[in-house]
């Protein structure tokens, strides 16, 4: 059983549309800007912050399921064979203390009309790659002929306090991998891909395999080896059969945080993907945490169609001790196959690899 | 001084969870962090922080700086007097 | 697939493959999970920094470790698989509280405010490098967990530690365990539902 991928949607501080973040992302516009008193202490924080919706999950939630009926139809949407996925770290923080993921459940029924509840995942950063994956899987075992796979997340004090205590934001749009990068810019969004069993019109991705691994080593700092990420990469190319040297482009997760962006250098250098072309789009968003994977994951899916690398926003010059292949400036390359990795707290990673349909 | 170290001990004790420990287990010049002292951590010196801020009003804006501060009972007791 | 053991505690005990092992001190509620973990003698001290719902996911897997011993590969080939409805929500609240009330975020609370935390404890304890994943369900559902380990053993995992744990500061609150492995056998999927019904009746 094969899975193919489509545009679902995507809205972000770029835009409302596909085709907004294409224009973006080739212009190389960010969507991140200083936000007067965002912090603990009124510090202005840089984040990748909406004009509308801002903080309001369920009204984001809602207006990205709303598009999808120009994509498949009504029958489609709610049919018992389409099965929903979501990834989200927090989904809707302003119903604590009551449950805060409660509306994502009724509102995916309501908007939809499905009568099944969509399959939540909660497991941080990698959230959305392992979303993808496990939505696979159902295709996969014939559970579902289509998947709807949503990634969404706001910005809140809980989360921006939160990173500031660890002292993880930067007091800049951030720059990953870049020798001056000083942390994290915050972001929100809502992405959707739409997974099919069928060759259908609109497909132009197949998903290949993916895995997910754990560092085994701490909860919320990098592994110094990267030993979790270059389990979860191998065992994804030995899923797909590929070797390393099939891998056009790697979207790495690239969080601008010292340790993180040196983590994933050492992990793709001991993978050998050291002279791959490699960008983090967190640059354009932020880390929209749950939505990351999948916007990512979307760009990634315009970056193919478009047959183009898109530039490593905010890197200039290498910053880890092990160079990589970082994308610095748009350029035109035939993208046939993509890796995609994320890593995040609990010491998570997770990988997938998507090939280009012929 | 030594009224201080003790009452940073209990503080770190009750802050840090550290709940298989008595104040006497913490030794005043053995080292906090890493696999020989007390095995505290990043997240624990972030929580260091905190306390600094909480029970001496002292504000550390770079946990980078707060290293060798942070090294042992002594030398967290040095850095508070110096700021009084 | 096939059922190896299985665990469960809640406020009044613990157990391990229906045994009561432990039971909780009604002189101290709140404080079940210590008592278990000093009942049970166990020596790790990152077990108090650990919020609720890692301290008795780590307990309900300490209490499975000797089933371990004979097993292939776990380093490998185990993937972690654990569900619940409310998250993290008891250490959301607390963390609320460090800075609207106490005015100082606490980077260590706020640390234990993603579920999947608790599949980071247990790998770092026992050096797993395999696959994990954090699902949010209202309820516990025998089929759901049924089908994640189908897939894993598909995707080449031969072990699945599935947890549905529950630590919502309510009366209510549990954590079952079970090790499940890839084999030939037809597994009665009903049979989680029943165990766990029967260890909520204890």
């Amino acid at each position: 059983m094969k899975c193919y991928l489509k545009y679902g949607a995507l809205i972000s501080p770029l835009g409302t549309t596909i085709e907004d973040h294409a224009h973006a992302l080739l212009s190389n516009n960010s969507g991140i800007k200083q936000v007067e008193g965002s912090g603990f202490n009124n510090e202005n924080w840089f984040l990748g912050k909406m004009n509308e919706l801002s903080g309001d999950y369920d009204a984001l939630l809602e207006k990205a399921l709303g598009s999808l009926e120009s994509i498949w139809d009504a029958e489609i949407l709610k049919s018992p064979r389409t099965g929903i996925f979501v990834s989200t770290t927090k989904a809707n923080m302003r119903l604590l203390p009551g449950d805060t993921f409660e509306s994502t459940r009724t509102l995916i029924k309501k908007e939809l009309h499905q009568e099944v509840d969509p399959v939540i995942i909660s497991n941080a950063c990698i959230s959305g790659v392992v979303a993808v994956n496990v939505a696979a899987d159902y295709l996969k075992a014939g559970k579902f002929d289509r998947a709807i796979i949503i990634g969404i997340d706001v910005l809140s004090d809980f989360i921006i306090y939160g990173f500031q205590s660890l002292f993880a934001l930067g007091n800049e749009v951030c720059k990953p991998f870049d020798a001056e990068r000083k942390g994290i810019s915050l972001g929100e969004a809502c992405g959707i891909i739409l997974m099919t069993n069928e060759r259908e019109e609109g497909v132009f991705a197949e998903y290949i395999a993916g895995a997910s691994s754990n560092d085994a080593n701490h909860i919320s700092g990098p592994s110094r080896t990267g030993e979790g990420l270059v389990r979860a990469v191998t065992k994804t190319l030995e899923r797909a059969g590929m070797d390393k040297t099939e891998i056009d482009f790697v979207s790495a997760h690239g969080t601008a945080t010292i340790y993180n962006d040196e983590m994933e250098a050492i992990a793709f250098n001991r993978l050998g993907l050291e002279q791959t072309p490699l960008n983090s789009l967190k640059g354009y968003f932020g880390h929209t945490l749950g939505a990351a994977g999948i916007i990512e994951l979307l760009s990634c899916m315009i970056s193919m169609e478009k047959n183009t690398l898109i530039k490593s926003l905010g890197y200039q010059q290498c910053g880890t001790t092990q160079t990589l292949a970082i994308v610095e400036e748009n350029r035109e390359k035939e993208l046939t196959t993509i890796l995609k990795t994320a890593s995040g707290f609990g010491g998570g990673n997770a990988s997938l690899i998507l090939k280009k349909v012929q | 001084m030594s009224e201080l170290k003790e009452n940073l001990k209990a503080q770190i004790i009750e802050q840090l969870n550290l709940e298989d420990l008595t104040p006497s287990d913490i030794k005043n010049e053995a080292p906090l962090f890493g696999d020989e002292g007390l095995g505290l951590d990043s997240i624990d010196a972030l929580e260091f922080i905190v306390l600094l801020d909480v029970n001496y009003g002292i504000k550390i804006s770079d946990p980078s700086d707060a290293r060798e501060i942070f090294h042992s009972i002594d030398s967290l007791a040095s850095f508070i007097e110096s700021q009084k | 697939m096939k059922l190896i053991a299985h665990s469960y505690l809640n406020r009044k005990a613990a157990f391990l493959n229906g045994v009561k092992v432990a039971h909780a001190d009604s002189e101290q509620p709140n404080d079940f999970l210590k008592t278990y973990y000093r009942e049970l003698t166990i020596d790790y001290p990152k077990f108090h920094k650990m919020d609720a719902l890692s301290k008795s996911a780590f307990i309900s897997d300490y209490l499975l470790e000797p089933f371990y011993a004979d097993l292939v590969d776990l380093e490998n080939k185990l993937q972690l698989v654990f569900a619940n409805n409310d998250s993290s929500k008891q250490t959301d609240l607390k963390y609320i509280e460090s800075y609207e009330i106490n005015n100082n975020p606490s980077p260590s609370l706020f640390v234990y405010t993603l579920p999947n935390i608790l599949t980071g404890e247990i790998s770092i304890k026992h050096k797993w490098y395999g696959e994990n994943c954090f699902f949010i369900q209202p309820a516990f559902d025998a089929q759901f967990f049924a089908d994640q380990a189908m897939f894993s053993f598909l995707r080449g995992n031969d072990y699945c530690l599935c947890g549905w744990v529950e630590m919502n500061g309510s009366e209510n609150e549990e954590c079952f365990l079970f090790l499940l492995e890839k084999s030939a056998d037809t597994f009665e999927i009903e049979q989680l539902t029943t165990l766990l019904k029967s260890y909520r009746n204890e």
